[in-house]
C-alpha cells in the first residue's frame, strides 16, 4: 500500500543509519581518489610538522627554564688574583645576607670538569693551554620568590663592588631572556603552521571540490530521491576531517622519528645545548591537539568547497 | 493529488516549456502524458518533483503549495514520491542492492532491514537474484526494472515516470507498464510521460496531450475491443 501523507510529518535530517554511511562512503572516496588525497594529506602533514617541531623546541626550552626556575642561582666569579682572604670575606658577606646563604664553593678544578662534562668536543682544547683557566666560584641558590621579587638587585650591586670579585651572574635575567625566546619560537611556530594549515586547509577543498565535480551526476540523483544537503555532503565533510587526522597522525610520527634521529646522533655530538633541546618529546595533550589541529583543518577544508552547491 | 493551475514555464523570453497548462489528477489514478518531443512532457514531470518553479501558476501535490515550499522542505517532499527516469539513474559504481539501500538510508531505515526490503522490492520486478550485479552488467530492461524497484521501495504516494520505456523493446515495454499497473493497484497515483502511443493504445487509461506546451487533448484510451475493431478512432473522448 502506497504511504498515507501525514501533514507535519518531519523525518530526521540526517538519519541514525547515515552516519555508518558517511564513513564508509568517505574511506571508498579516500582509496578512489588517493593521489589527490595524498597531496592534501601531505600538505597538512607538513604543516603540522612544522608547527610540531617548533612546538618540540619550545616546549624543551620551556621545560628547562622551568627546572632552572625552581633553583635560581647567583655565582659570584672570582679574579685569577683574588687571595684566599678576599674569597673567605665574600663567604662571610653571603653567610650574613639570608637570601644568598645557601651557597656551595666551586674550585677552579671543579669547574674545569664541569665544563668538560658538558662541552665535551671542547675538552681538547682545555688540554691545550697552560692553565686552568676557570676561576673559582659561589654559586648561592635563590628561592624563586626572592628572585622574581626584585629584592636582591642592591645586595647584587653590593657584591659586586667586593674585593676579589670579578662578575657577578644572576640566573634569572637569563632565564627570563629565554622565557622570552620560548613566547617567540612559541608565536613564529603558530604563525607559520598556522599560514601552512590555512594553506592545507585550502588544498583540501580544491581535493574535495574535485571530488564532487566528479561525483556530480551521482549527487543530482541523491538529490531527485530525496537526499538532504547535509546526507550529500556528509561524506565529503568526514573525507575532509579524515585527511585532516591522518596528516595529523603522519605528522606526529614523522616528528618522532626526527626526534629519536636528533636524539641518537646529534644530542651525543653536540652536548648541552642540543641535549636540552631535545630532552623529551611532545606530551601527549600537544600530540593530541596537533592530530586535532590536522582534524579542523580537515573540517574547515570541506566545510569551504560544500558550501558551495554542486 | 496533482492540481496544476494555469502553469506556465518559461526558460527565457523565446522559449515557452508550458503555456497556461490546468489539469487536475486525483489520488489513485493511471494518467499518461504524451506528446511529440519538445511538447514540454519533461518540464511538467520537473514541475511536479520540484526541479523547477512555474514562471506563472501553482503547482499543488499532496496539498501542498510547491511555488510556497521551502528549499529545506524539497527532500521530505521528494520521499514520497517515486520518480523513474528514461537514462534510469541509477549510480553505476553502486551494485543494484546498494542503489536501492542507499534510498533506505536517506528515509532513515535500519540499515538490518535493508536487505529485507531491497530483495523485496526487486522480487517485485523479478530481478531478485541480480542484488550484487552492477548496474552497467544489466541490460536497459533490467535497469530499468531496477529504477522502478527504487522508486516503489517507499510505496510513494505518487510514481512519476518520464519516458520509462524510451530505451526497451515492446515487450519489455509492456512488462514495464504492467509493474506500473501494479503500483497502481497499491494505491499509488501515476503519472507516465511517454510518446509511444502503442503503450497507451488500449491502456483504458487517461491521456493527457500536450503539444507546443500546451494540453491539446484529454481523453481516455479505449479499451481493448474497441482498439481491436481497427479503422476507429484511437481516443475517445474524457469530460
Amino acid at each position: 500500500m502506497a504511504r498515507d501523507f501525514i501533514p507535519g510529518r518531519r523525518e530526521p535530517e540526517v538519519p541514525s543509519g547515515a552516519i555508518s554511511y558517511f564513513i564508509r562512503e568517505a574511506l571508498r572516496r579516500l582509496w578512489i581518489s588517493k593521489r589527490t588525497s595524498f597531496v592534501a594529506i601531505a600538505m597538512i602533514a607538513m604543516s603540522l610538522l612544522i608547527l610540531g617541531a617548533f612546538l618540540l623546541v619550545s616546549d624543551n626550552l620551556e621545560r628547562a627554564v622551568e627546572r632552572w626556575q625552581g633553583t635560581s642561582r647567583v655565582t659570584i666569579y672570582f679574579s685569577a688574583d683574588a687571595t684566599p682572604q678576599q674569597i673567605q670575606a665574600v663567604d662571610a658577606w653571603l653567610g650574613a645576607h639570608r637570601d644568598l646563604a645557601r651557597r656551595k664553593f666551586v674550585t677552579k678544578e671543579q669547574a674545569l670538569v664541569r665544563f668538560r662534562g658538558y662541552f665535551n668536543d671542547l675538552s681538547d682544547v682545555v688540554s691545550q693551554l697552560d692553565e686552568n683557566p676557570f676561576p673559582p666560584s659561589f654559586e648561592c641558590e635563590v628561592v624563586p620568590q626572592i628572585a622574581q621579587s626584585g629584592a636582591l638587585a642592591p645586595q647584587l650591586t653590593q657584591l659586586r663592588t667586593l674585593s676579589g670579585v670579578d662578575e657577578v651572574q644572576f640566573d634569572w635575567e637569563w632565564i627570563a631572556r629565554l622565557r622570552r625566546l620560548v613566547n617567540l619560537i612559541n608565536i613564529a611556530g603558530f604563525i607559520i603552521g598556522g599560514i601552512l594549515a590555512i594553506a592545507a586547509a585550502f588544498t583540501i577543498a580544491n581535493v574535495i571540490r574535485l571530488t564532487m565535480m566528479l561525483y556530480r551526476e551521482e549527487i543530482e540523483i541523491m538529490r531527485l530521491v530525496g537526499a538532504t544537503e547535509r546526507i550529500i555532503r556528509g561524506p565529503f565533510i568526514i573525507e575532509g576531517i579524515l585527511q585532516g587526522i591522518i596528516g595529523g597522525v603522519v605528522a606526529v610520527l614523522l616528528l618522532f622519528g626526527l626526534f629519536v634521529a636528533a636524539r641518537s646522533f646529534i644530542v651525543p655530538a653536540r652536548s648541552l645545548l642540543w641535549g636540552f633541546l631535545f630532552a623529551a618529546f611532545l606530551p601527549w595533550t600537544k600530540i593530541a591537539g596537533l592530530v586535532a589541529g590536522g582534524m579542523v583543518a580537515g573540517w574547515f577544508g570541506s566545510w569551504l568547497s560544500v558550501r558551495e552547491r554542486p | 493529488m496533482i492540481h496544476f493551475y494555469h502553469v506556465t514555464k518559461k526558460f527565457d523570453r523565446y522559449s515557452t516549456a508550458l503555456h497556461d497548462v490546468t489539469f487536475q489528477i486525483e489520488k489513485g489514478e493511471f494518467v499518461f502524458v504524451t506528446g511529440p518531443s519538445g511538447a514540454g512532457k519533461s518540464t511538467l514531470l520537473k514541475l511536479i518533483l520540484r526541479q523547477m518553479l512555474p514562471t506563472e501558476g501553482q503547482v499543488i501535490v499532496n496539498g501542498r503549495n510547491l511555488n510556497a515550499m521551502r528549499r529545506g522542505q524539497v527532500p521530505y517532499f521528494r520521499r514520497e514520491i517515486g520518480m523513474v527516469f528514461q537514462d534510469f539513474k541509477l549510480i553505476e559504481r553502486m551494485t543494484v542492492f546498494e542503489n536501492l539501500s542507499f534510498i533506505l538510508t536517506v528515509l532513515g531505515v535500519a540499515p538490518k532491514e535493508h536487505k529485507k526490503k531491497a530483495y523485496s522490492a526487486l522480487r517485485a520486478v523479478s530481478l531478485h537474484h541480480k542484488m550484487n550485479a552492477y548496474p552497467l552488467q544489466l541490460s536497459g530492461g533490467e535497469q530499468q526494472r531496477v529504477a522502478i524497484a527504487r522508486a516503489l521501495i517507499n510505496d510513494p504516494l505518487v510514481l512519476i515516470a518520464d519516458e520509462p520505456t524510451g530505451n526497451l523493446d515492446p515487450d519489455l515495454s509492456n512488462d514495464i507498464v504492467q509493474i506500473f499497473n501494479e503500483a497502481n493497484l497499491r494505491g499509488s497515483t501515476i503519472l507516465l510521460a511517454t510518446h509511444d502511443r502503442e503503450l497507451i493504445r488500449s491502456s483504458g487509461r487517461r491521456v493527457l496531450s500536450l503539444l507546443h506546451g500546451r494540453i491539446s487533448d484529454e481523453k481516455i484510451a479505449a479499451p481493448e475491443p474497441v482498439a481491436a475493431r481497427g479503422g476507429e478512432s484511437l481516443f475517445v473522448n474524457w469530460s
